[in-house]
């Protein structure tokens, strides 16, 4: 280690301004610090800092969407990792670019975009999508608006948003059947045994549930049926969410709020009769297959609590996960898309700054009055 | 009561409750300068020869507080700067009191009440007083709508209440009293952590009848001791007059000034932090030399003294030789100066954090041994939250410093900025690493600022528009 630390104290004059690599100074940066923690010192009161800091903070989400990538390889093949590998180089490009040109430090945020992204990509899409795809949310959905912290859209889900709009096809015939092997793909496989990319399009939950046909809870639990790559396996999602919420990196009050008015609005649409499947009669069944359906869990605990993108009152994160929880349960019932997910959350990022607005004026009315 | 935010920092160094004496200084260094004190007018002159209790300087901008001599000895005024030098210091009984002759004028201004404030104020108890609102030397001669007495230091590590208290609760309880006849019949807040104990019992019992006492019991969590918080949780209003608010110790002053007319010479501070040897409390005066204390207790080479606690306190330079006459404790850190090695990858079994995020979530609540490090590097605001939500005067710090950054003053005022008790816990729960606590008072610095400018030019027009008036009718006379 004091090896390493002689290394990068001998190369940092070569980065400096000035030096003959200068413009790689935050690529060096971010090295630096990533291998040792900078020794600077608090300048006044307070004189000690909390030990938390973005690093650790983006590490605890990486950590809780581990199951979810190991689930992905498993179902899917190792093509999954593939699609992590382009994800983080496209994805890192992009960013080291514009920290260069602001001559700012790299983000960790990107580190938690370039796990993400994948997966919620359908296992089998092509791998220069991926990377097309994460480029243009790191940049449109974040570098633009000016980088980490002031983006106002989730940049995975713009990026998704767009593969879905620009690449319509391509996205649904990248879903395909997981591996039914009581090892899984583990041993080294590219893809699950019986797919290749250009096998016949396979249909998801979801989009047999359009047509009134509704599978099994238990698959969608465990996570045994087509559908994104992290996505399908509702209980180890539900899992690495919880660990999220006790760390208290992700907000319970979003989560909490966007399933509740899922599952009051999906319930209120099967009593009135709106909704209705032969196969599973009841209120409770159809209610609990609709929430580990599709991509509504993964969203709710991994995407729409984004700190950044979401509104910062508690007031507004029971209205923002209302308004996601709702959207979904519209979008999915009465229009042409299955899945109304991505585009719940992308509304919910463009409503979260009016709701804390909103918050804001109604609390500074009350502070108005205090001595 | 109800309150909001707060988070307690579990620490290494906190001191015992034990008093040590430190021995007799030869030297003296007493601070010209302290947190709400300017000693600007010297009342003594280069090698005069002075009896503890002495004034030695006073602060005309706050109501003439005295800087006392806390032992006999001889004044140096151009040894060091800001520093008045006591030599040849030896022990010699205060005499300090209000001369004979000037009673009798004091009285027939003030009356009986008015000779105690004045007592107060010469013996050096008054300086124990803060205006619960605004944290600044109250007026004596004013009349508070309520005292508030708080027995509870909880900010790491301050002066702790029962170590003061101890072996002296006869002299608190009657510190009380003295206080109640200050008053007419405003009441007295005593603020403790337990009002059930047998120690709240005995004091019940000793001012039985000689003050009325309203007991509150608070819970022991940073900085719920605050007096702008407490006022705030209690409903008093500014507009009905102010809030006297003192600590044990200076209750122990009032009784000294008023039952012995003896000045409070001594003081008992802590020593606490993780660079200090044995943390205890010490009683010593102000101006007694940092070094001694320096070679007695810290033992990290490197290391940060803090006059004050750990989240709020001011960093002692080498060029403060005494401690100041307001301190309440000195805390010592060492400084960080090693870098770790993938650091934010370790389980993390040893730090605690306001975030859940390390393994020592998992064990029990333990002392951990921090440094000034800052862990971590400065990024934008991530709006995670933390700083709202562990903000004890319900304002937002994050989106105050957000306004900052565009330069909406306006906005900031509206946001409360001047809420703010500058705790510090923001700052410290902070993952990107902001100093909000600093950005917050720099802007309430420039806030006020710019309200004196508004202020100074409303007078300003004012005196334009009666010089125009003035000049209107005189020339009306004339026609």
């Amino acid at each position: 280690m004091k090896g390493l630390l002689k290394i990068i104290d001998a190369l940092r004059p070569t980065f400096d301004e000035g030096g003959k690599l200068g413009i790689l100074k935050p690529v060096f940066g971010a090295l630096e610090h990533f291998f040792f923690a900078p020794s600077d010192t608090t300048l006044g009161a307070p004189h000690i800092r909390d030990p938390i800091d973005l690093k650790r903070l983006m590490s605890m989400v990486i950590i809780s969407v581990v199951p979810c990538a190991l689930a992905a390889l498993y179902f899917f093949g190792w093509r999954f990792l593939a699609m992590v590998v382009v994800s983080y180089a496209s994805g890192l490009a992009v960013e080291a670019l514009f920290a260069m040109v602001r001559k700012e430090g790299i983000n960790e945020g990107f580190f938690v975009t370039g796990i993400l992204f994948p997966l919620i990509l359908p296992p089998g899409t092509p791998l220069w999508m991926v990377g097309l795809g994460v480029a243009f949310g790191v940049f449109i959905g974040k570098e633009l608006f000016g980088g980490t912290g002031r983006n106002v859209f989730n940049p995975a889900l713009v990026g998704r948003c767009f593969l879905a709009l620009a690449y319509p096809k391509a996205m649904s015939a990248g879903y395909m059947k997981p591996s039914h092997d009581l090892l899984g793909c583990l041993l080294f496989k590219w893809l699950p045994s019986g797919s290749g990319v250009d096998a016949v399009t396979v249909a998801t939950p979801l989009s047999s549930a359009k047509g009134g046909e509704i599978g099994s809870t238990a698959h969608l639990l465990l996570g045994s049926v087509a559908g994104s790559a992290g996505e399908t396996s509702a209980i180890l999602i539900i899992f690495g969410g919880v660990f999220l919420l006790l760390t208290r990196v992700a907000n319970w009050r979003t989560v909490v709020s966007t399933l509740g008015s899922f599952i009051v609005l999906t319930s209120a649409l099967l009593i009135g009769g709106t909704i209705s499947y032969e196969r599973m009669p009841g209120v409770f069944g159809p209610v609990m297959w609709h929430l580990f359906a599709g991509g509504l869990l993964f969203g709710t605990f991994f995407m729409a609590t984004d700190p950044v993108t979401g509104p910062t009152t508690n007031c507004g994160k029971w209205m923002y996960g209302i308004i996601i929880g709702s959207v979904t349960v519209l979008i999915r019932h009465f229009t042409g898309y299955v899945e109304g997910v991505t585009f719940a959350i992308l509304l919910g990022n463009i409503t979260a700054p009016i709701l804390d607005e909103i918050v804001f004026k109604v609390r500074f009315r009350r502070l108005a009055g205090e001595e | 009561m109800k309150f909001r935010g707060g988070h307690n920092l579990l620490l290494q160094g906190r001191p015992d409750g034990m008093i040590k004496l430190m021995p007799e200084p030869d030297v003296l260094y007493l601070p010209l300068r302290s947190r709400r004190f300017s000693f600007a007018e010297l009342c003594v002159e280069e090698g005069q020869q002075v009896n503890g209790g002495d004034v030695l300087a006073r602060d005309l901008d706050n109501y003439s507080v005295p800087l006392l001599a806390p032992r006999a000895g001889r004044v140096f005024l151009n040894e060091q700067e800001g520093h008045i030098v006591l030599k040849d210091v030896a022990r010699h009984a205060g005499h300090a009191d209000i001369e004979d002759e000037d009673l009798p004028h004091i009285a027939q201004e003030m009356g009986a009440s008015g000779i105690k404030r004045y007592r107060l104020l010469t013996l050096g108890a008054w300086q124990f007083f803060y205006d619960a609102y605004s944290g600044e030397l109250p007026d004596p001669l004013g009349r508070p709508q309520a005292i508030i007495v708080s027995t509870l230091s909880l900010e790491p590590f301050l002066a702790r209440g029962d170590a003061q208290l101890h072996n002296r609760l006869l002299n608190f309880t009657r510190g009380l009293e003295q206080l109640q006849s200050l008053l007419e019949y405003q009441p007295i807040y005593l603020v403790m952590p337990d009002i059930k104990s047998e120690f709240a019992n005995l004091i019940r019992n000793h001012i039985r009848g000689y003050a009325s006492v309203k007991m509150l019991e608070i819970p022991l969590t940073y900085p719920y001791d605050d007096f702008s918080i407490l006022v705030r949780r209690l409903g008093l209003k500014r507009s009905e007059g102010p809030v006297w608010s003192v600590r044990t110790e200076g209750v122990l002053a009032v009784d000294r000034a008023l039952t012995l007319s003896k000045p409070s010479l001594v003081r008992i501070i802590s020593i606490g932090g993780t660079g200090i040897k044995n943390p205890t409390h010490i009683s010593v005066m102000p101006g007694y030399p940092i070094q001694r204390i320096r070679d007695k207790y810290i033992f990290e080479p490197v290391s940060r003294i803090i006059n004050g606690g750990i989240l709020t306190g001011e960093q002692l330079g080498p060029d403060s030789l005494g401690l100041d006459t307001e301190c309440r404790g000195l805390t010592v850190l060492p400084e960080l100066q090693e870098r770790e090695f993938l650091g934010f990858i370790r389980p993390g079994w040893d730090r605690s954090s306001y975030a859940a995020c390390f393994l020592s979530s998992l064990r029990d609540k333990f002392r951990e041994r921090l440094s000034t490090g800052l862990h971590g590097e400065g990024r934008p605001c991530v709006s995670c939250n933390f700083c709202e939500d562990v903000c004890p005067a319900g304002i937002t710090p994050h989106l105050i410093h957000k306004y900052l950054y565009r330069d909406l003053i306006e906005e900031v005022e509206q946001a409360r900025v001047d809420l703010c008790i500058e705790c510090g816990l923001c700052s410290y729960v902070c993952p990107s690493k902001i100093d909000l606590r600093s950005q917050i008072i720099d802007s309430k610095a420039l806030i006020a600022q710019e309200k004196e400018e508004i202020r100074k030019e409303q007078l300003r027009q004012e005196e334009l528009r009666k010089q125009e008036e003035a000049r209107k009718q005189a020339e009306e006379n004339i026609e």
